[in-house]
């Protein structure tokens, strides 16, 4: 289970139980405390995988020459590949991973796509965490900036963290 | 006819195409969005409870839905020279192997500010018998 992502010189580690000694539990989560972020540069082959995994074929994400035509002027991502980017920023220590972590809603706004080749950061923090119906939730914001510091998108998450 | 602001009316609906569930694509949604949680991959471990919930077996992410819904969105808007700019949603039903699932949208209303136009779009995603999975609202910029 333990295979690793060929992308890039970090090997991504795919068993989440494997750090999970090491991750803050709810308890330890501070509302307020930035999350620690790694940059992630974004591949159009990794794009296209995510295109693949939820079915996108608009050639805006695929076909360079029809790109160059539209507003954006080349390729770009899907909006949502924020979802690819909130696990390619974080260490294998982030408390997202955390098996168990059932996600419960989320928020994003978007500003300009990811392109091929961006470096991405993130900027990250537990915003608020409470206890509903016996429930440990974690409120969750974060924010994509490309290498430009220009803002790709910004979103809320509320996640249920395990008991 | 073509979609623009003007002749875009509350009630109006948009849809996705259908999307079929099986344990290869939540492998795949995996590999793509480097999200392992065993929610997604091991049927032992979701035999346990998670507090008061129980699952079954494993379960689809809720962000593939979030993905669909996406996918809808700027399928829809790019033609018309829109831009898809905001995406809230809620899961309420796990998704599981063999479901089918397809999202939709309704508009729900159109919005002038000083220096753009907007629409409003409650979306939501239903599998095969029907049920809600998935519940939100998407906001689609149609600039001047």
């Amino acid at each position: 289970m333990a295979k690793v992502s060929s992308e890039g010189p970090e090997a991504f580690e795919t068993d989440f139980w494997k750090d999970a000694n090491l991750r803050k539990v709810w308890d330890d989560i501070v509302p307020g405390e930035p999350r620690q972020t790694i940059p992630y540069t974004l591949t159009r082959e990794a794009i296209e995988l995510y295109c693949k995994s939820v079915g996108e074929d608009h050639p805006i994400y695929f076909d360079e020459a029809y790109a160059k035509t539209t507003r954006y002027g080349g390729l770009i991502a899907p909006p949502s590949i924020h979802i690819l980017l909130m696990f390619s920023c974080t260490p294998a220590d982030d408390w997202m991973r955390s098996p168990g972590t059932v996600n419960a809603g989320q928020s994003w706004s978007y500003n300009i796509p990811a392109r091929p080749n961006d470096v991405i950061t993130l900027q990250a923090r537990a915003l608020d965490k409470f206890i509903k119906r016996e429930r440990l939730f974690v409120v969750h914001d974060n924010v994509f900036f490309n290498q430009r510091g220009e803002v790709i998108c910004s979103g809320r998450g509320w996640t249920i963290r395990p008991a | 006819m073509m979609t623009n602001f003007e002749n875009l009316n509350a009630g109006d609906s948009i849809t996705g195409p259908t999307f079929d569930v099986s344990r290869e694509s939540i492998r795949l949604f995996c590999d793509a969005s480097l999200d392992y949680n065993p929610l997604h991959l091991d049927d032992e471990y979701m035999k346990g409870n998670f507090g008061k919930t129980h699952f079954g077996g494993i379960i689809m992410h809720g962000m593939n839905n979030f993905g669909l819904i996406s996918r809808m969105i700027t399928d829809w808007a790019y033609p018309a020279g829109a831009i898809h700019r905001r995406l809230e949603t809620r899961w309420v039903k796990p998704v599981k192997p063999g479901d089918t699932i397809q999202p939709t949208g309704i508009i729900k209303s159109k919005q002038t500010t000083q220096n753009s136009r907007w629409v409003l779009i409650d979306v939501m995603v239903k599998n095969q018998a029907g049920e809600k999975v998935a519940t939100g609202e998407a906001m689609v910029e149609f600039p001047n």
